[in-house]
């Protein structure tokens, strides 16, 4: 029977806060958010519990459970406005909706909130030597939200469906202009204009060649020293070809 | 004092004195007045009546008056003169069941303590009363009476007596027109559906007069008339006349007006359809008998969200912000005119498709199925298309499938459309004990529908199985003394993820012991194993329509057999192979709930097809045939000696070895199911499953394998040599054919279906059926009425975690193969298959 057990089962709360806080400092944290969780509500309005309270949150960021984590430290953050603490667990509850953010390609909910989270944080603390950080994980969960929208784009072109794919890449440029996906990007946008013109039916087929053209030369235009140009290229100089013949028959 | 508005004069308030019969403290009271002492108030005026209207709202006085004792220059005294009204001490009814009492007390606040307001008395009464009326008792009559309580304290109790009686039902007797000459008062009568005249052969619809429905009838009268183009009809007088205690009768008088037609229909602002094309679909004609109602209805129908008319004409093919008006040019002698105008508006293209609430499943898995794509034209069946699809992926709760229009954009002809899902559980874990085929059979099966294949290796993916790819993955142990079977199965719905070509593969393994009659116990040295292997591509069709799919399959089972000699097989040691191609055709427009669909078919027809090996193995099958028969007939004569019956037998297990060394056979099945809703949420669902066995060699006979075992529940507790178990409830399983099985069956089902709850935790129906089925085993016996009849009840519960449980009883009316007695009832327990 060690320390834990008893403490577990003791009555005495200043022992249970004792030994929580003994195991949250040796990394013991499950452990301690056990202790924690059973005293809280005792502790409740006394001057210990800003303390206790803050301990179970980050007991909880480190033990992985971010959803739990990102609640007990936003509580934190509106119950003790005057913390000293509060600035890191500002951080720590935007850092907890980051942690919850899924693979790009599923549900984005949290993504949104972890940015709203986020930004808020840096424009509140903007002094904070944590805004380095912060700012970093805007820009990975920003990235996720662009690299979503191009694949669902990409993923049209991939299923032959070309007509959707450059819609869908033309919003993706309207909605990311910056995005470092930009250059594929326009790649698969003349690729699936090539595709549909070279499969369509014969009095629209001029008209797509030509949208084909005009599409790589915007793409050629951009990146002039893209890996996708020779592939790109390929398909070009059968786009010239194909709308050659429409030139001699006329 | 009596004191005019016009000389209102502004006093001061100096006191105010409560007096009367009242129990509140006067403090209260002139707070609740809202008067207080100093305010300086005009007499007579605003703020007396407002001081009497708020405490008459309190609820809690009568015989509010407010006066002015007296007043001292501008100084004003008041008085407030009021008593408590009386408060319910005891309620007594008289007239009303004893069950009903308390749901009355309930819904009229009637209990003890509560205010004696005018108001309750008259909202009591009315509430009975229309209550009463409702159910056909129209002379209700109510009364109440207070009795105030002798009592010593100050605050007024009574006594309420409320009498209620009802008298007698009242129906009616007749339903008399005046005025109609077109329409025939049998006519109009029809046309009221919910006043009738009384009527001893109709039960459903029993003949009582309820106010509000008879005026509904009366406008379905006029409805009537407008649907034979009297667009001018009216009613001019409805009259009630009571005949006696238990009977009333209506008069109706109507004036029919003239008969309309329709004249010229011009169709205007139509530029993407023809006005040819919309008269086509508008089948109106000039010289129609005018009716307002059908024109409403072609133009847009509002009790069916897929009605064939022309909004919806738009509607499908982009015109999202399309308007169509009927207006009335002209109406000279009787002959309307009409302008269709349409504003078309300008085609709107789908802009951005978004989908949240994926938690588990990969955007890709999704967005393959959605038909509604950016850029193009708007589509209402495609929405609800897409909705009904990705509900029978089985990933999504059916019922929550949502889809949001955005941004929508009248100027540049967009709209985005975000489709919000919540995922189900889709994964089954099946850990099953059961006693059954002579032992305990242990069964554990995993089946993961939404698997990721390509996470495995990644250890973030566990949470507990990586899913999200929408593969199926399905491992199965089962195991009992006598058999065990290992299955592996895999499924991929988008194959490379280009097309939506569907990959599966299967493998596996099965043992079989045979049944030591002396311990009782499975005898390990006598086995039969069988090992299989099958590879599968479907392939969705967009031609004839894009319900089709096409699928081929490649399998390969080996059968070996170690001294292991029962009626089944004529060999005892030994083996087969079964290769086969197996092609099928489906057609799958199923809606909504896949667990409980409300409309739409679903059938399939396949074919399973060996090589025809006879063909060229140049092996003489007439021969061996006539070998066979003739070893047959001397195993047959007991009178011969044993050695030659033994070799007879001998030889006729090499001859069956070599007939089925390779399996020669085709099989052709047909199943389809066929739903359709009916009144309420009741589904119909009727079905037909044939299945036909045969051999390309006569000689060469038709295999022992594949073969129909019809009867039960038709669940396959082994597939040891192909056999199909196919359910028919109400007899016992596999009863219904021969011991060998049989090579042709026919099955037809008919079944009601009520949906008790189809909330996500569960979803719960109950069924009834009829059915009928027989397995035969030749053309020559074949007779398809000749069926074993059943019928009977069921329920089915389906859960997420544990696919569908059910229990059926059915009742057989016809005898099992060779009894005579009818076989009763049956009771059948479902486990994840359905009927």
């Amino acid at each position: 029977c060690n320390e834990y057990q008893k403490a577990l089962k003791s009555e005495d709360i200043a022992a249970k806060y004792k030994v929580g806080e003994e195991l949250y400092n040796a990394g013991k944290f499950s452990k301690a958010n056990r202790l924690f969780e059973q005293i809280i509500p005792q502790y409740r309005g006394k001057p210990q519990a800003e303390r206790l309270m803050f301990l179970n949150a980050d007991a909880s960021y480190q033990t992985g459970e971010f959803y739990v984590a990102g609640y007990h430290f936003e509580r934190f953050v509106s119950a003790y406005p005057k913390s000293s603490k509060r600035e890191e667990a500002t951080f720590k509850a935007a850092k907890s909706y980051y942690q919850l953010s899924p693979v790009y390609s599923k549900d984005q909910e949290d993504t949104y909130t972890a940015l709203e989270k986020l930004q808020n944080f840096i424009n509140v603390y903007p002094e904070s030597t944590d805004v380095t950080e912060a700012n970093a994980l805007v820009k990975e969960l920003s990235f996720k939200l662009e690299k979503k929208a191009f694949e669902t784009a990409k993923q049209y072109n991939r299923i032959s469906d070309y007509k959707a794919s450059i819609s869908a890449i033309d919003n993706f440029i309207i909605d990311f202009p910056g995005s470092s996906l930009r250059e594929e990007a326009l790649y698969i946008k003349f690729d699936s204009a090539y595709q549909l013109a070279v499969r369509s039916v014969e009095f629209k087929k001029k008209a797509r060649l030509e949208a084909a053209e005009a599409y790589y030369n915007a793409f050629k235009k951009a990146y002039a020293s893209s890996t996708f140009l020779e592939d790109a290229t390929t398909k070009y100089e059968d786009t010239l070809e194909q709308l050659e013949q429409y030139n001699t028959k006329s | 004092q009596e004191l005019s508005y016009e000389n209102s004069k502004e006093y001061t308030i100096a006191d105010i004195k409560v007096v009367g019969n009242t129990s509140f403290s006067e403090q209260t009271i002139i707070t609740f007045s809202k008067l207080k002492k100093g305010d300086e108030i005009l007499i007579p005026g605003e703020e007396i009546s407002n001081a009497i209207k708020k405490l008459w709202k309190t609820n809690l006085f009568s015989d509010i008056e407010v006066y002015i004792s007296k007043t001292e220059g501008d100084a004003a005294y008041l008085e407030i003169r009021l008593s408590d009204l009386p408060t319910l001490n005891e309620l007594k009814i008289v007239g009303v069941k004893k069950g009903k009492q308390e749901a009355l007390i309930k819904e009229n606040k009637l209990q003890e303590g509560v205010k004696i307001t005018e108001n309750l008395i008259t909202t009591t009464k009315n509430y009975i009363q229309n209550k009463n009326r409702k159910a056909g008792f129209l002379n209700t009559k109510v009364n109440i009476n207070t009795i105030p309580v002798v009592d010593s304290l100050d605050n007024a109790k009574v006594n309420m007596v409320l009498t209620v009686d009802r008298g007698e039902k009242v129906k009616i007797d007749e339903i008399n027109f005046e005025g109609n000459t077109v329409l025939s008062d049998k006519k109009l009568r029809k046309a009221m559906k919910n006043t009738k005249q009384k009527n001893i052969i109709r039960i459903l619809k029993r003949s009582k007069y309820i106010e509000a429905n008879f005026k509904e009838d009366l406008v379905s009268v006029i409805d009537k008339y407008k649907e034979n183009g009297y667009r001018d009809a009216r009613i001019i007088s409805d009259t009630l006349i009571k005949k006696n205690a238990k009977t009333i009768s209506l008069n109706i008088k109507v004036e029919e007006g003239d008969k309309y037609t329709f004249g010229d229909i011009e169709f205007i602002g139509n530029t993407v359809y023809t006005d040819d094309y919309l008269r086509r679909k508008l089948r109106i004609e000039k010289g129609d008998t005018y009716n307002g109602v059908l024109l409403e209805k072609r133009i847009a129908d509002n009790t069916s969200p897929d009605a064939d008319d022309i909004t919806n004409l738009y509607q499908d093919h982009g015109y999202l912000f399309s308007t169509i008006n009927p207006v009335e040019v002209s109406a000279d002698e009787n002959v309307i005119d009409m302008e269709i105008r349409i504003s078309e508006g300008k085609p709107t293209y789908f802009n951005k498709i978004s989908v949240v609430g994926n938690e588990k499943t990969n955007d890709h898995v999704i967005y393959r199925e959605i038909r509604t794509r950016p850029g193009e034209l708007y589509s209402k069946s495609n929405v609800v298309r897409t909705v009904r699809e990705l509900s029978q992926l089985g990933f999504f709760d059916a019922e929550q499938i949502d889809p949001q229009f955005k941004n929508a954009n009248p100027d540049e002809g967009t709209i985005d459309i975000e489709y919000g899902v919540v995922e189900s559980g889709s994964s089954q874990i099946e850990l099953q004990g059961g006693y059954g085929g002579g032992g305990f059979i242990g069964t554990l099966g995993l089946s993961f529908n939404n698997f990721s294949l390509k996470d495995i290796f990644k250890k973030d993916a566990y949470r507990p199985i990586p899913t999200g790819d929408g593969q199926k993955l399905a491992l199965r142990l089962q195991a009992s003394r006598f058999y065990q079977t290992y299955s592996f199965q895999f499924t991929e719905p988008w194959m490379g993820g280009k097309k939506p070509v569907q990959f599966s593969t299967s493998l596996s393994h099965t043992k079989q012991f045979l049944y030591d009659a002396t311990t009782g116990n499975a005898d390990k040295d006598r086995r039969f194993n069988i090992t299989g292997l099958t590879l599968g591509l479907a392939k969705r069709l967009s031609v004839p329509d894009d319900y089709f799919t096409l699928s081929q399959a490649l399998s390969f089972q080996h059968y070996d057999l170690k001294n292991y000699n029962t009626g089944l097989f004529t060999f005892g040691d030994g083996s087969s192979n079964n290769l086969a191609y197996t092609i099928g055709l489906s057609r799958n427009n199923t809606f909504n709930d896949p667990v409980f669909p409300t409309g739409g078919s679903n059938f399939s027809i396949t074919a399973k097809l060996s090589l025809p090996y006879s063909l060229f193995n140049g092996t003489d099958y007439e021969a061996l045939a006539e070998e066979r028969d003739a070893n047959e007939a001397l195993y047959a004569d007991t009178t011969n000696d044993s050695d030659v019956r033994a070799a007879a037998s001998n030889r006729i297990s090499e001859i069956d070895q070599e007939r089925f060394k390779w399996l020669e056979f085709y099989k052709i099945k047909f199943k389809g199911d066929w739903y359709t809703k009916l009144v309420d949420k009741f589904v119909f669902k009727s079905s037909l499953e044939l299945g036909y066995l045969g051999a390309y060699n006569q000689d060469r006979g038709v295999i022992p394998f594949e073969r129909f075992f019809l009867g039960g529940d038709g669940l396959g507790t082994y597939s040891l040599d192909g056999r199909e178990a196919i359910a028919l409830r109400g007899y016992p399983n596999q009863a219904l054919s021969d011991n060998d099985g049989g090579t042709i069956f026919n099955k037809f089902s008919l079944e009601l279906r009520y949906p008790i709850t189809l909330k996500q935790s569960a979803k719960i129906y109950a069924l009834g059926f009829l059915e009928g089925g027989a397995s035969y085993n030749s053309f020559k016996d074949y007779n398809p009425f000749n069926l074993k009849r059943s019928a009977g009840l069921g329920v089915r519960i389906f859960m997420p975690a544990f696919g569908l449980l059910g229990i059926d009883f059915g009742h057989g009316f016809d005898p099992l193969p060779g009894g005579t007695v009818k076989n009763g009832w049956e009771t059948h327990f479902i486990i994840g298959q359905q009927f």
